[in-house]
């Protein structure tokens, strides 16, 4: 429970930190299309060597990335199981009365994983490497020109960084129930279905309890300080894209056209 | 139910930039039977340290040994459940573990885990309820809408309707009123003559740490700085000066007394000082 990393924020001061929210948000939407624009093997290999060195310069330990898909593994797993039995294309490489395995099964297969893995990693390198604050300013920015037809930006953006600004708050509120709870004899690990009842229930209603009572704190606290969610408002911070920013975006549609590139031409 | 602390370490977020060393090389031995009082800032290290008696943090290095568990960095612990029957920990913030439809259920959720029938769970329960001073009228009420102290009491209940040998409190008496500041420190000092439990407490309150502890333990930046008897501890004038710690009102009257010439060694109560200064208290 300690180790709970998935795409938490980590305050360091590299290069990728200082970009503007915006280019990394939009840098990552360009790299999400072109992990799955189909390129072949020499794309992957392109992504995987662009985003490896997104992580190099992060100073972040690759291990820590890793760790960040452990929670998945069980959902890969399922989906690999299931993919490769329900293909049935090219060359049949094992047969065993009803289990039947093609190779495309494989190959498919192998595609979503490394994917679905390019995928987890864009996202949770820009989560770690921005502020959430900056986030969902970035986001509020990206939405603004939608206000117009009736999207409500600011708001969303709000609720954005509010959850965002929990989800730490959460999980330390988590881990401090649980220990209270096993203090009392509750074991998180094992136990009879009736036990594991209990024991889910025993951090659910205060984990409940305490996040309302928060919600309602803060509701109150933004009350008492004036906030009114459709107000005009001038903003302290501003964002303006500089040289860097420009770099990561260009680098990011050249990686696409190279996509676009091998899928049309090889 | 001796507990000894050696070389040990822990380190939060081991793996990460911002990895902190919460505790390092404590080497610290508590003594059954006494009430034993952790004191120091905010941050020194003092709910790490005290967590790991429940097992809940495991240490980075070193051990940790309590009675015949011992605890270290490799390993998933056996028998946590015995251990954690033994030594009974409040939490700093305790009032929120609270979750039955009652109090009086909610007290008898901690024996009924360790194996005790439901009619005896109910029976601890009372008893515990009755040792916190809360009184029939909130065996049947929520325990999540009471007041913040109540919550509390009701936690401090929880755990000593478990009859653990040693009980360990991270700040109990924060929240709570001064009246039932005192009435929980009596009670502690009851658990402590009466039932000869080991009592180890958290506290910023020098007040109470004066009055009701035999050893003090003084942490700072995760480390122990000293364990000594309480009194002599509060008479170190150049120990608390070094380190910024604010004198009981007792030591502090006496002091000034002392200043002015009367001789009042030995004296270390508000009506032993009375006594001494010529009043005839009981
Ligand atoms: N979950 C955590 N993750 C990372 N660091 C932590 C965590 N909990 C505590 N720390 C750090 O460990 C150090 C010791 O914290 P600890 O909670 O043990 O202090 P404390 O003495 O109990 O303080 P207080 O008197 O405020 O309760 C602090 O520097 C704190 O920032
Ligand atoms: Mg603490």
């Amino acid at each position: 429970m300690n180790n709970i990393v998935f795409g938490k924020y980590i305050p360091l001061d590299t290069p990728i930190h200082r970009l503007d929210p915006r280019a990394k948000i939009l840098a990552m939407l360009v790299m999400l299309v072109a992990i799955f624009i189909p390129a072949g093997w020499t794309g992957y290999v392109v992504l995987a060597l662009a985003i490896s060195f997104v992580v190099k310069v992060s100073k972040i330990k690759f291990k820590v990335i890793i760790r960040a898909f452990r929670p998945l593994i069980f959902m890969m797993c399922f989906l690999l199981v299931v993919n490769i039995l329900s293909v049935k294309q090219g060359q049949l490489l094992v047969d065993i009365g009803f289990v039947k395995i093609y190779a495309d099964a494989i190959f498919n297969t192998l595609y979503i994983i490394i994917r679905l893995f390019l995928m987890i990693m864009l996202t949770t390198i820009l989560t770690m490497m921005t502020k959430p604050l900056d986030l969902t300013l970035g986001i509020e920015y990206l939405l603004g020109p939608f206000k117009r037809i009736g999207v409500p930006a600011h708001e969303i953006a709000m609720m954005i960084s509010i959850a965002l600004r929990f989800i730490p708050t959460i999980i330390e509120e988590t881990i401090r129930i649980m220990n209270s709870q096993k203090s009392r004899g509750v074991d998180f690990e094992e136990g009879k279905l009736k036990e594991k009842i209990t024991a889910v229930v025993s951090l659910v209603v205060p984990l409940f309890s305490v996040s309302l009572q928060r919600a309602d704190e803060l509701a109150n606290a933004m009350e008492a300080r004036g906030y009114v969610p459709d107000a005009q408002r001038t903003r302290y911070r501003r964002l303006h894209y500089v040289r860097r920013d420009y770099i990561l975006l260009v680098g990011a549609i050249l990686i696409l056209l190279a996509m676009i590139a091998l899928a049309l031409f090889l | 139910m001796a507990i000894k602390f050696e070389k040990l370490s822990y380190i939060y977020s081991p793996d990460m930039p911002y990895a902190t060393k919460a505790i390092s090389d404590i080497d610290l031995e508590i003594s059954e039977g006494k009430i034993t009082a952790i004191i120091g800032k905010t941050g020194s290290g003092k709910s790490t340290l005290i967590q790991h008696l429940n097992a809940l943090l495991l240490p980075s290095s070193g051990t940790l040994t309590i009675a015949d568990f011992t605890i270290t960095s490799d390993k998933k612990p056996k028998g946590l459940k015995a251990l954690r029957r033994k030594v009974g920990l409040v939490f700093q913030f305790s009032e929120y573990q609270l979750f039955e439809e009652t109090i009086l259920k909610d007290v008898a959720f901690g024996p009924k885990n360790f194996g005790f029938s439901e009619e005896e769970a109910i029976a601890r329960a009372k008893e515990a309820l009755g040792l916190v001073g809360l009184d029939e009228s909130y065996y049947e009420r929520s325990p999540l809408d009471i007041s913040g102290g109540q919550k509390r009491r009701a936690a401090i209940a929880g755990i000593l309707a478990i009859d653990p040998d040693i009980i360990v409190l991270d700040e109990p008496t924060a929240g709570l009123d001064p009246r039932g500041t005192k009435e929980m420190i009596a009670l502690f000092s009851a658990l402590n003559k009466k039932l000869h439990k080991t009592i180890i407490l958290v506290t910023h309150d020098n007040e109470i740490v004066y009055e009701s502890a035999d050893e003090v333990v003084l942490l700072e930046d995760g480390k122990v700085v000293c364990k000594q008897d309480a009194h002599s501890f509060f008479e170190d004038r150049a120990l608390l000066k070094s380190h910024a710690i604010i004198e009981p009102k007792i030591v502090k009257l006496k002091d000034l007394l002392m200043d002015k010439g009367l001789k009042l060694d030995n004296i270390y109560s508000i009506q032993d000082l009375a006594v001494a200064l010529g009043g005839n208290h009981e």
